[in-house]
Parts: structure tokens; sequence; C-alpha cells
């Protein structure tokens, strides 16, 4: 059945859905049982390592493995020239560069030593000599335009990617007022607990591939055409994910070099990054420098909006990579003349990849800040300014959004839960100074991204499983879909076991990425578990032969309008029925093209900073995410929680550093990238929507991931302007930024003091 | 399950008389500098001998006039002891600040005052540095948001700091060390002392020799009816090594006057950091708006920032009006 036959989901028909159960792999999860790709120990493994480019560019003139292979333990090196036919990343490039090819950052892939332990892979790693020939860096994309610029890979001629409507040059001669800046969003890590990489198992010419990922599909598919071997020969499990927020939403080297290494050695073999190499080499955030400014009239009406962008992505290219930086530009407000230059630049650094929101937080903060400043300098409510320029559509494409209303409700619950209209304190003590601050944002993904197909089949004792190829980011996919499951057939979940996370297991689902997991999967389970009913109900007038117009099921029997019919308890009837299987097919195979799915929302933060020593402590943070309609609360407060928390970290801890001189990652580690611990977060409030929106899709959800996350780093951001005035145009606000934009600040108010007195 | 080795050879006797160390072998106690240093490869000793079951203790007694605490005290013993926080206070709150309560499990007292410096380009192996024999500094010209501001005048180009919190409560303290060497004599050194601006023919934080171990420290009982503290600043709020610390302790005098004091910076030089100038304009004064004001400005006296770390002067000065006020 396709999910576009349904019903839309009313309340009559939801029991389960909508209820905070606990995820039904909790207890496997905290007891250790759950198995992570990194846990996986087959017969006879062996473990591989990387070893990695010690330069951030240059020419391979050659490499010595002969003190690697000699070491005890050590099976196989394979370096580049043992593997030419392999290509890797958008750009086609080497799977590993072979002797006279190149290294294009620190950390770029070489060779891998595969031995019986990882001890012993790890010092024979150390063991193999790599002779460079170094070549012209560049790490700092600022220098792209000088003269003297490296040329690198892809950047030979570095394009302009222009996007927008109507004419924003005049849209400015009409402006009262213009706000205007250039700011700075760093690179960040997703250091994901779980890193990188998986184990290949070789037999025959199948290929089994235990991976951390967010797209078995996608994995399978990929290698088996880089294999050159049917997507029927490669079977990729990924039964639970140590943490993924984008950068496993495609296939990595790790994995990749596992199963070739499987392949030339015949056994199964692991291979997993380190924490270096995950900060190196396994994807990250964009930087971005990005120069703006919006027009507006004196009532607070945006006119003009013009945004110069220039992202950082690293030495290759990889997808959803900055997918979307121009995004909020286009379409959170109601505009007629926006433009959006964006330029992607390459640099001798690791590549990019999408990172939980990818482009629209960076952009999202840029907006939300001028916006800001438009309020204060207008003096209208920040909220009311968002109010005043609601779009309400898709201006881009001249559709409206599937909730026009969708983010006003969401203004309307954070002012609510912030209590954003009462007194504020804003001084409690000598030093220590208090703001608030208010930030909305848009996202695209709301949509889905079908395919999304799963089965559903009935037991011979009434049981039920459902078969999907979805996965579980840990997110609680497994447990939502069995609460739809068990509402469409008004089931106990205790009766119904959810499979996935095995390209095995169910027809083919899409990668998990973007919030769109739960709209794609969500209508494609409840449209099995409907045909499956239909069919339960198909058999069972067959079997009593009765018409089939008499016959309703209840969940836990098949009973007739007729009561010369017994009624029929599901276990008997499915073992009457047996050998018949029955089962429904549900896909979500469209999107809607009259409305423009979108998941929006907005924040509220407070913070205190410490004037004496730069602090700046986030105190409490609502927000208030219209991700449609909360299939499960408690889940959806897991994601607030998670969301929040690095919002938190990109405000104001988060960000890689590179000695430019060097060519070098300063902080390759979890000592010095700064994620935000739990002693920086706050008080976390979920100012939950929860409205359907069926014009999304018939479940009316949208998705969660991102939305808890957009909004927090500009609206804390404004509050530290709210509380001292100064406004940050680069992330992290750190206790240096802060320190010498105090000292800036009294320094020329000093100097004004001394000009008015001499004058 | 296999572990990466950290050294070739690994061993753990009950008694430091029968170890031969060379060049190529170390001591360690609670490895948490130890093993992430040998597994970058930013030091490759071959041997590597752990000191946790010799008679070094752990034990922290209150020895007539002093606190006398085995080498091998954990951090969180020192956190957890009440005694000594009943005495010394800022003892207690420095614990509470260093790293996580894990870590603090493992890392010792002794471990603590001899960690390497945690500059980033000493932490990359591949990076050629002074402090690791090389002729010159990369931090100069390069990132030194994290590095000194106290001058070392010619001795080194390392602008490195000393990276322990305890070591400036120790040296405010007025701790000393015990020492004793490999022919099995024995020394007191104050921490003050132990702790040393590197010189060319000495790329280290401390003066201790090769083969040499710390047994004990020696710590005064605080005065009476003084007050101790330890602040530390940090880009979040907790695990990071100070961006500034400040160890202090002031005696009021019965007339309301400040006695006695010391004020010791962590994070700002390659040393513990004491604050003369900041000290002479708190004696024999009341501890008012003007005094605190005075020695704020007197805490960055003699301090020349590099590029990146005028800031550490601010946050310094915030420390000392903080500390003082409060």
């Amino acid at each position: 059945m396709r999910a576009a036959e349904l019903d839309d989901l009313t309340e009559a028909d939801v029991e389960r859905v909508g209820t905070p159960i606990r995820r039904i792999d909790a207890l496997d999860k905290v007891t250790g049982r759950a198995r992570y790709s990194a846990d996986v120990s087959l017969p006879g493994q062996l473990v591989g390592v990387i070893v990695r480019s010690e330069r951030p560019h240059a020419t391979i003139a050659s490499i010595d493995i002969s003190a690697a292979r000699s070491v005890e333990g050590v099976v196989v090196v394979v370096i580049g020239d043992d593997v030419t036919d392999y290509r890797w990343y958008e750009d086609d490039e080497p799977l590993l560069p072979p002797v006279g090819g190149t290294v294009r950052f620190i950390g770029d892939d070489i060779a891998v030593v595969v031995a019986d332990t990882e001890s012993i892979a790890r010092r024979a790693a150390a063991l193999v000599e790599v002779a460079y020939d170094d070549l012209a860096v560049m790490t700092d994309v600022e220098r792209a335009d000088d003269e003297d610029a490296p040329t690198l890979l892809g950047n030979e001629d570095i394009a302009v990617d222009e996007e927008g409507r109507g004419d924003v040059e005049t849209a400015f001669d009409r402006a009262d007022i213009v706000v205007e800046g250039s700011f700075r969003t760093p690179i960040a890590v997703h250091n994901s607990m779980e890193p990188h990489g998986g184990v290949a198992d070789w037999r025959g010419d199948q290929v089994d591939i235990y991976t951390s990922t967010q797209g078995i599909n996608d994995v399978r598919e990929q290698l088996a055409e880089r294999l050159g071997v049917e997507h029927s020969h490669v079977r990729v499990v990924c039964e639970y994910m140590g943490g993924g927020f984008g950068a496993k939403q495609v296939p990595w080297k790790p994995t990749m070099l596992a199963v070739l290494a499987s392949k030339i050695t015949g056994a199964p073999v692991k291979v997993m990054n380190d924490r270096r190499s995950e900060n190196l080499a396994a994807g990250k955030r964009n930087a971005t420098i990005q120069h703006v400014r919006i027009g507006a009239k004196s009532d607070g009406t945006v006119i003009g909006i013009d945004a110069e962008i220039d992202t950082e992505m690293g030495a290759y290219s990889v997808p959803g990579e900055a997918a979307a930086v121009e995004g909020p530009y286009l379409y959170l407000y109601r505009c007629d003349d926006v433009r959006v230059r964006t330029r992607r630049i390459r640099s001798n650094l690791g590549p990019a990849v999408a990172f939980r929101g990818p482009g629209y937080l960076e952009s999202t903060f840029v907006l939300e800040s001028l916006m800001d400043e438009l309020a204060k300098k207008l003096g209208i409510d920040p909220i009311e300014l968002r109010r005043r320029n609601h779009a309400g559509s898709d201006q881009q494409d001249d559709i409206p959004w599937s909730h026009p209303e969708g983010i006003l409700r969401s203004y309307e619950r954070v002012e609510e839960a912030s209590n954003w209209v009462e007194a504020f304190e804003r001084e409690p003590s000598r030093r220590v100074r208090r703001g608030r601050g208010f930030a909305a944002h848009d996202w695209l993904a709301a949509k889905a991204m079908p395919p999304g197909h799963a089965t559903v089949e009935f037991n011979f004792d009434g049981s039920v499983h459902i078969g999907l190829s979805s996965q579980d980011l840990g997110t609680g996919t497994r447990t939502v879909l069995s609460q739809v499951a068990a509402d469409a057939m008004g089931i106990d979940m205790e009766h119904i076991r959810l499979s996935l996370g095995d390209t095995s297991t169910g027809p083919p689902a899409p990668t998990s990425a973007g919030s769109t997991t739960v709209p794609t999967m969500s209508p494609a389970v409840r449209a099995a578990a409907v045909a499956a009913v239909a069919d339960l109900l198909d058999a069972a007038a067959e079997h009593l032969d009765v018409d089939r117009s008499t016959l309703t099921f209840d969940g836990s029997a098949v009973t007739s309008s007729d009561p010369e019919v017994d009624d029929q308890p599901l276990a008997e009837l499915c073992t009457d029925l047996s050998p018949r299987v029955v089962h429904g097919w549900g896909s979500k195979e469209q999107t809607p093209d009259d409305v423009s799915p979108r998941a929006q929302g907005s924040a509220e933060a407070e913070v205190e900073v410490d004037l004496d020593t730069g602090e700046v402590r986030v105190t409490r943070v609502v927000v208030g995410p219209d991700c449609g309609r909360i299939l499960n609360q408690r889940l959806a407060d897991s994601q607030v929680l998670g969301g929040v928390t690095q919002g938190i970290g990109f405000a104001l801890t988060e960000r890689q550093i590179v000695d430019h001189r060097l060519g070098a990652v300063m902080n390759p580690d979890l000592n010095e990238y700064l994620l935000p611990t739990v002693s920086d977060t706050c008080e976390i409030v979920h100012a939950a929507l929860d409205i359907p929106d069926l014009n999304a899709n018939v479940i009316g959800a949208k998705g969660i991931g991102e939305l808890p996350l957009l909004p927090v780093p500009a609206a804390i951001a404004n509050a530290v302007h709210d509380a001292i005035g100064l406004r940050f145009r680069e992330l992290p606000i750190t206790r240096r930024r802060v320190l010498d934009a105090l000292s800036e600040r009294d320094a020329a108010a000093a100097n004004s003091n001394d000009e008015k007195e001499s004058a | 399950m296999s572990l990466n080795p950290i050294a070739e050879r690994y061993t753990r006797p009950d008694d430091l008389a029968g170890v031969e160390l060379d060049e190529n072998s170390s001591y360690f106690a609670g490895g948490t500098d130890m093993i992430p240093l040998q597994r970058a490869g930013v030091t490759s000793f071959v041997a590597l001998h752990d000191v946790k079951s010799t008679d070094l203790g752990r034990a922290i007694e209150l020895v007539d006039d002093h606190w006398r605490i085995g080498a091998l005290a954990t951090l969180s013993d020192l956190e957890d002891h009440e005694g000594l926080a009943d005495d010394i206070v800022a003892i207690r709150e420095a614990m509470r600040q260093v790293a996580t309560r894990q870590i603090r499990n493992r890392a010792t007292i002794g471990g603590n005052l001899l960690q390497r410096p945690r500059c980033s380009y000493f932490r990359d192996a591949s990076i050629d540095c002074w402090m690791k024999g090389g002729s010159d500094c990369p931090a100069n010209g390069g990132l030194t948001e994290h590095l000194g501001v106290v001058p070392t005048g010619d001795a080194t180009p390392c602008v490195a700091v000393q990276p322990s919190d305890l070591a400036s409560v120790l040296v405010m303290a007025r701790a000393s060390v015990e020492i004793s060497s490999t022919s099995g004599e024995t020394r007191h050194v104050d921490v003050a002392d132990l702790l040393a601006v590197p010189t060319i023919s000495r790329r280290s934080l401390n003066v201790l020799e090769h083969g040499e171990v710390i047994r004990s420290i020696r710590l005064p009982v605080g005065t009476p009816g003084s007050r101790s503290t330890y602040r530390k600043a940090m880009d979040r709020a907790v695990w990071q090594f100070a961006l500034v610390g400040l160890a202090a302790t002031v005696t009021l005098a019965g007339d309301g006057l400040v006695s006695e004091a010391s004020l010791v910076a962590a994070g700002v030089g390659a040393v513990p950091h004491a604050l003369a100038a900041s000290v002479d304009a708190l004696i024999g004064k009341p501890l008012d708006a003007t005094t605190i004001e005075a020695v704020a400005t007197a805490a960055v006296d003699g301090l020349e920032p590099l590029a990146d770390n005028r800031y550490k002067l601010a946050l310094l000065q915030g420390l000392v009006r903080q500390v003082l006020a409060d």
C-alpha cells in the first residue's frame, strides 16, 4: 500500500503514538548488550590501522613498508599501488595515493597495516616510512584570492553560486536602515563517541560489512559499485550507532579499507578510526566567512537581504557539506529582494561533511544576530520584529509552507515559556550582567527523502514482525516506528518485533539525515500495517467463507457483524490460516509538491557574563521546535537536550584550531577540542508544540533532529549582547574574545573622555 | 581486546633500589600524562617502571606543624581529606577544578608536579620544538592564546606554562618536596625551587634529575586566622588546563589590616608566578575597594603578553578582584 492512499492520522487513530514510553532498546544500551560496530568481533578477525600523511600538501616520493612488514603478527600492508582500481571522494581521487601521487592534508590516508592485533598494527604503522616532496600549502581560505595562493585540487576556478530573487541593489536604496557585518564561524568537529569504521567479512564473492553509518543502503550501493559487484553481494549491518550527526551519512575510507583488506587477507578485518583521525579525517562542519547586510523600513519590515559567503570545505569534496548555507536568507523571512552569493573554497585540511543542520546553523547565527541588531536599533521587541516579517510561504518556488503558521506558534510558546514579557534583572551584582536573547530558524528537510518501504507479517501465533532496512541513529527510530505500527493495527507493542539496521532485514529505506527518517518511514510503516490488517481480513473472509465487509479487526480478534460467525482470536486465526502468511507492504514514494514542507522554530537563551573574568554562563535555554506531531515526548525531549547542548558548544567552546603556517590542526583530541560538558549545560526547556502537519505527510510528524540546535548559538550571542552590549561576530565566544572586547571598549571610552576633556 | 603497548618494557617494582634507570627509561605513577605522551610519540621511553607498588606511600598525615603527603596520594585523596580541607581549603578547591574525577582518581600529587608542558606544539610529535630538543620555539609567531605572559629572559625561547593548578597552591602554602636520588640520598627542596624556568642545559619545567623521585610533600599547616582559596578560569566549566588560575591566602590581623598574604598565579608563566607587587600593595592595608583595585593593578606588573594572550592580564586582574572581594 502506498502512503498516499492512507487517510490522514487523526486523534481518534492514536493511542500509543504521542505517549512518552521508554525507548525499547534502553536496557540493551545501558547494560552494554547493544552491539555497536566497534563491538563486532568475528572468529579470526584482524585489525587494520591507517597510516596518515604527516604533511599538509605533498607528493609522495617513496613508501618503505619493509620494516612494518617484518613485524611479527603483521599480515599485510596495503598501499596505493596495491589498490589502483579504487577512487574516492566526489573528486574521484585514488583511494590511497600511489607513489608519485598527492596527499592533501595532515591525516590524509596513505596505507593500512593489517595485523593480528591492534597493538601490533599500531606499532607497525609507525614503522612505515613515507618520503614527501612538499607542495605549497593553504589552510586559511581568506588567502584564496591572494596572488600567491596555491592552486589546490578543485580551487582552479572558484565559482560563485548565486541564488535569490528580485533586485537587491535597488532595495537597499529604499531602505530606512541597514544593518550589516562580517561574521566568522569556526570549523566544528562531530566527535561522535563511536568513531568511523567497521568490520568487513568476505565469504566467497559476498561481503558482510558491519559499519557505523547513517545509511546502510547507501553504503551497500556505493561500495558494491566501487567493488564492481552486484548490490545483492553486499550486506551492510548497523544495529546501533554511537553518534553520527551527519558525519556518517556517507561511506568513508576506513570501511572501504576494511573491505579491501578482508578481500586481500581472506579474514574478517576491523578498521576503526582513533580519536585523532576522527578530528583530522572524518568530516567536520565547514568554517564560514559571511558578509551580510539587511535593509529594512523604519517599521522593521525587511526589504533586502544580501549575503556573500565563503565556506572552507577542506581538501576533498564530500556530499552534504554545508549543504544549504544560503537557506535561512532565502526562506526564513518575507522579503522580495534577496541575493546570496556563495563560494566553496578548498584548503589543505580534512574534508567537510554534513553536521546537524549543515550550513543552516552557520547562517542562522549570522541572520539572527543581524535581526537582533535591527530590533535593538529600531526599538522593536525582537519577537515582534520576527512576527512582522513572517513569510508563510516558500518565496523561491511560490508555494505555501506546509504549516504556514507553525513558526508563529513557536514564537508564542517560547515567549510564554520564557516569561519574555516579564521584567528581567540585568545587574544582579557588581560584576555579573545578565542578558536574554531570541532567535528563530527555518529548516528545509521536513519533506522526507523517499523511497521508504516496510513489510509487516503476522507470525502463526498472531505476533507481528516488521521489517525495514532503515537504521536507528540512537534517536529512537525503533521505538517510534513500533508505536506507529501498534496504533495502525491496534496491537500492543509487546507483540511487535521491528527489525532494522541490516540491509537483509527489509526493503530499501533512505539514509537517516536531515530529520527525514520519521517523515519518510512512519507513513511507510503505517501503510504496511494497514495493508497487513486488510490482508488479514481478506484471508479471514476466505477462510470463514463470509462476506469480507462483515469483518472487522480490533487488535485481538477478527469479529463479524453476522452473529452466526464466531469471534476469531488472532492467534488461533493465524494458526488456522497457516501456511498462508498474512502480510502487508507499505511505501512512501512521493513528497507533496503543492506545499513546501518545513520544520521551523525558535529559542530564547539567558546568560550571565562575568565582567571580571569574561565567563559566559548559559543559565537557561527554551526551545520551541515545530516538529509536527510528537510521536514520543520523551524521545523528542532527548533530541532537545542534545541539540541545545551542541548549540552551547558551538556558541561558546568548540572550534578546530589550525596553525596556518604549519598547515596543522593543533587540537585533534578531546583534551583541547572543547566539547561542552554536563557542567556547561543549563536548564533546558522544551516548549513543545505538537501540532500535526498533515500537509507534510499523513502522519503529520516532521522530525526534530536539527531543530533544537539551529537557533541556539544565535540566541546565546544575542543574550550576551543584551547583557554587556557587545556583539560577537565570531564564534565561539571565548574568554579571550570577551575580555579583549571589554578592554577595547574601556579603552575607547577612556579615549573619548580624554577627547572631551581636551575639547 | 588488545591494549596498545605504551613501551616495549613495563615493570612494576616493589622497591626502587633495584631499578636501573637509563636514559631510555622512566618512572611513572598515575600515568595520566605519561601514557598519552608515549602513545603520541612525544616521548619514546623503551622501558617504563610503574612506581605504584613501591613504598612511596599515599598517606596524608599531620606530623607536628606540617602535613606529610606521600607522593602516591591521588588528587582525589587530597580532595577528600577533611583535615587538610579544614586547614587549607585552597587545596580542595583546586582539586575540584582539576580535570575530571576519573582522572583525579588516578593522577598522583608527585606526578602532577612533574607534568610535561601542555603546549600544543610540544604535544604534537611531528612538530619540532625547543623543549623537545629543537633550536627554536614554533609558538613564536604562532598561536599563543594559551601560552605564557611572564617573560623568561634569555634562558629559553619556550613560552609554555606550568600546567599544574596544584603547583600554585603548594607554592602559595610554602610546601617542599622530599626527593631521593638514585644513590638513595634524600634532599628537601621547596616546590618554588623544584619548578624552574627551563634552561638550555635543562629543557624541563623542573629541576628533578633523571632517576630522582619525589617521595613526599611537606606542607606547613595554615597560619591561624588565615583564609585561602583557588580560582581557575577555563573556556568551559570543567576539564581544561587553567587559562589563568590564582591561589591566594590572606591573614587579617585584629585591627582588620592584612598581616600576611600570598598570591600565586597559574597559567601565566613557566613556573607558578608569585604576585610580589600585589602582595606589597596588600600588606598592612584594609581589605577595601581601594586596596583591591591597587592589588589588581599591581598583579600585571612585569607581564608581557604575546600576540594572542593579552586577555590573560585582564583575566588575572579579574581573578584578583574576585578572590579579594569574596
